[in-house]
């Protein structure tokens, strides 16, 4: 009977055990999470939600889409969307054309001092969006400003132009006051990325002759996958939602030739008092970001696979 | 009884004292009746002696004033009446931005009988009532904000600048402003400065044409009516475009800031002319220099007229800022009781009178007048600006959605994206779409 009794009990006891362990550890768990799963449902999953509903509710009847629509028709609207994917692909570019060379320099053409450059390369992170814009506005202003005055003594004030007054170049000069400012920050990024690369394998691949510019363009490049895709990801995100230095410096004009979903946002909720259609232009601003950065995830995997198709190919060679 | 150590008893005994002396302060404090209040305007340290003259004048009342610059003010109101947490002032332009916060604020037409009487209406010009019910809906004859001060709008100009360029007298009309610009452009001046990127004074140079082509559309259009394509809407968008061809206006101006850019430049003597209004008397309380402090260097006038069948444009201006009272002041009697108070200190009382003293702008409230006499060079021109007050035209378009429309395509005209034609179609479409 005890034998029986024993026999039986055991195959019992383990489940039972093995169910109190893991619904405590599970208990434990979710105790861990609730802190921050209830600020993000309060303050992140709740606000998408309801600005989503914002954007189709009336004041009368039910939900519509009459404000997308309404978007479809409105040419400030399309405007400003073209002019986000502008800054996300004219920043981003930017940034990385930059930001790499110069990692790779500071990386390897530099003996001593690094960290100084890179001090140097980053402080502009570090200075607050309204100060910048201030600074530009006034190195950008014709008649007074540092750079007509460049331009002046150079016999050449009469050709400056009026980079933030004109419409088809206020949109470009505030991207380049943005890429100044965002460039320190790719640079830091990838001198990380160039400081872990494996040394054996590149000592590797300059006995096999891959050296100067070909280590960068065939080694460097494309080892810092992860880092390029995190900064087109940050990019993305960051330029997207890059509100004060336009609002700072043109307010998203002239003429609406700078408005971006973002400053547009802020123009029809808070200038025209308009939040549901705030609201829509907010919803496709993420879905926008969502749409781009999947289009960049689906690049880089695509690009990554070719690359490792070809280098394995190489070594079957 | 074992006794306390000596420096112990004397830490309780200067606790004990300091505890017995706050008392009847806090007490004091608390039987204070707080009454808060927001606004953009006047700046911060003319509101400062407001509230200090005020709370001299009612020591049983203490005011907590915040000042923000206009758009983080607009911004913070929009979000504190959201979340119901608006201050029991406000300051508020006539027009869009009252209307916005309708809902949130008291009739004052029940509470200004009591404050100054029976006829309290005749206190004010009768355009500044207009103004004040900007918008209300249609049969709703109620005021939720009163006027404080008044504006006139014209330009300015440098007499020094004037003087160097040869220019004997400002210009009466648009041939005579073009050829001023160059000689003063070749003096080595600003002509015209336009801070095209301060969205208000592209609207208000407009607003000034327009009063001389086409008042009666202008009129109307600020009501909210379509009537951007009538030939004299037209005809003042051509005009703009004229100081941006004619190179009467600086180079890059869309991009130009009227405050603080263009108002610095103007007082540094570095700019010939530029738009501004009544409020630019403040200067002479701000600076110390004596061609701003008694206004002997600067002269103003009106904008010339923009062809041979036009004259110089009329005066426009009106409420510069008025005060309403929200519904939080709903609270407790005392609190509302405290905030009509100061509403009356701010309009025709203490308040007023510091802000005036220090010209900050025109009064509303009729008999209010600068507590000194005024420098002779000073005197004639806050004089006209007074008499000029009396026949304004209005100077607000209602809806922000036009406003919104009319800066971007007077923009895209003075950049030549748009003729003056098309850039009032495309205002004239916003409008009869925000008509329906």
């Amino acid at each position: 009977m005890s034998t029986s009794a024993g026999s039986t009990a055991l195959p019992r006891l383990r489940p039972r055990t093995r169910r109190f362990r893991i619904g405590a550890s599970q208990a434990e768990a979710w105790l861990y999470v609730l802190p921050a799963l209830l600020l993000f449902l309060l303050f992140e999953l709740y606000p998408i939600l309801a600005n989503l509903w914002t954007s189709v509710a009336q004041a009368k009847g039910g939900p519509s889409l009459i404000r997308y629509g309404e978007a479809a028709g409105d040419p400030v609207f399309w405007l400003a969307l073209r002019n986000s994917v502008l800054w996300v692909v004219v920043s981003i570019a930017a940034e990385i054309a930059i930001g790499f060379p110069l990692a790779v320099l500071i990386e390897l053409g530099i003996p001593r001092g690094r960290a100084w450059f890179r001090t140097l390369l980053f402080l502009p992170m570090v200075v607050t969006p309204s100060v910048i814009a201030l600074v530009f506005t006034t190195l950008y202003a014709p008649d007074y400003g540092l750079l007509y005055g460049v331009f002046r003594s150079l016999g050449l004030g009469g050709s400056f132009p009026a980079i933030l007054g004109e419409p088809a170049l206020a949109t470009y000069g505030i991207i380049a006051v943005n890429v100044w400012q965002w460039c320190g920050f790719f640079v830091l990024m990838y001198c990380v990325g160039i400081a872990q690369l494996d040394r054996e394998i590149l000592d590797a691949a300059a006995i096999d002759g891959a050296t100067g510019f070909a280590r960068v363009r065939h080694v460097i490049w494309p080892m810092l996958r992860a880092t390029h895709v995190s900064l087109i990801v940050l990019g993305t995100v960051q330029a997207l939602q890059q509100f004060p230095l336009i609002y700072l410096m043109t307010q998203g004009g002239p003429a609406n030739a700078s408005q971006t979903l973002a400053t547009y946002i802020f123009q029809t909720g808070f200038d025209e008092n308009r939040m549901g259609y705030a609201s829509m232009v907010a919803v496709v601003l993420f879905a926008l970001a969502l749409a781009l950065i999947a289009v960049e995830y689906a690049i880089a995997d695509e690009w990554w696979g070719k690359l490792r198709a070809g280098w394995l190919k190489g070594d079957a060679r | 009884m074992k006794k306390l150590p000596r420096p112990l008893a004397r830490a309780l005994l200067a606790a004990t004292t300091a505890l017995g002396l706050s008392m009847p302060l806090a007490a004091a404090h608390a039987a204070k009746t707080v009454v808060t209040l927001w606004s953009w305007s006047p700046v911060q340290s003319t509101t400062q002696a407001m509230v200090a003259a005020i709370e001299k004048a009612h020591p049983d009342i203490e005011v907590r004033a915040t000042i923000q610059p206009h758009n983080p003010y607009f911004t913070a109101l929009k979000a504190a009446a959201a979340s119901g947490t608006l201050p029991d002032i406000i300051g508020l332009p006539p027009g869009a931005f009252t209307q916005e916060y309708r809902p949130n604020l008291m009739d004052l037409s029940s509470v200004a009988p009591a404050l100054w009487g029976k006829d309290w209406q005749k206190n004010f010009a009768p355009a500044l009532l207009t103004q004040a019910r900007l918008g209300n809906p249609k049969g709703d004859q109620g005021f939720y904000m009163l006027p404080q001060e008044a504006e006139v709008l014209n330009i300015w100009y440098n007499r020094a600048a004037f003087a160097k360029a040869k220019i004997a007298a400002p210009p009466k009309t648009m041939a005579e402003l073009v050829a001023d610009a160059a000689k003063l452009r070749a003096a080595g001046f600003i002509p015209f400065y336009q801070g095209g990127g301060t969205e208000l004074f592209d609207a208000w140079v407009y607003m000034q044409i327009a009063a001389q082509t086409d008042l009666k559309g202008l009129l109307a259009a600020q009501e909210g009516q379509p009537v951007w394509t009538q030939p004299g809407m037209v005809a003042a968008a051509a005009a703009w475009q004229r100081l941006f061809t004619a190179k009467v206006v600086q180079d890059g101006a869309l991009s130009a800031l009227q405050y603080p850019t263009g108002a610095n430049l103007f007082a540094a003597g570095r700019v010939g002319m530029i738009s501004l209004g009544s409020w630019w008397l403040q200067q002479t309380a701000l600076s110390d220099n004596p061609a701003l402090k008694t206004m002997s260097g600067y002269g103003k006038f009106f904008f010339p007229a923009v062809s041979a069948h036009s004259h110089v444009s009329p005066p426009i201006g009106g409420i510069d800022i008025g005060w309403g009272i929200t519904k939080t002041a709903q609270s407790s009697p005392a609190v509302t009781k405290a905030a009509q108070i100061v509403l009356k200190e701010l309009i025709s009382g203490v308040g007023e009178q510091v802000a005036l003293d220090q010209l900050n702008d025109l009064p509303a409230f009729h008999g209010m007048k600068p507590s000194h006499t005024l420098d002779p060079h000073l005197a004639p021109i806050y004089d006209s600006y007074i008499a000029e007050l009396q026949t304004a035209h209005p100077h607000a378009i209602g809806n922000p959605v036009i406003f919104d429309a009319l800066v971007a395509n007077l923009q895209a005209i003075a950049a030549g994206q748009k003729t003056p034609a098309a850039g009032m179609a495309a205002v004239q479409a916003v409008a009869q779409k925000q008509a329906h």
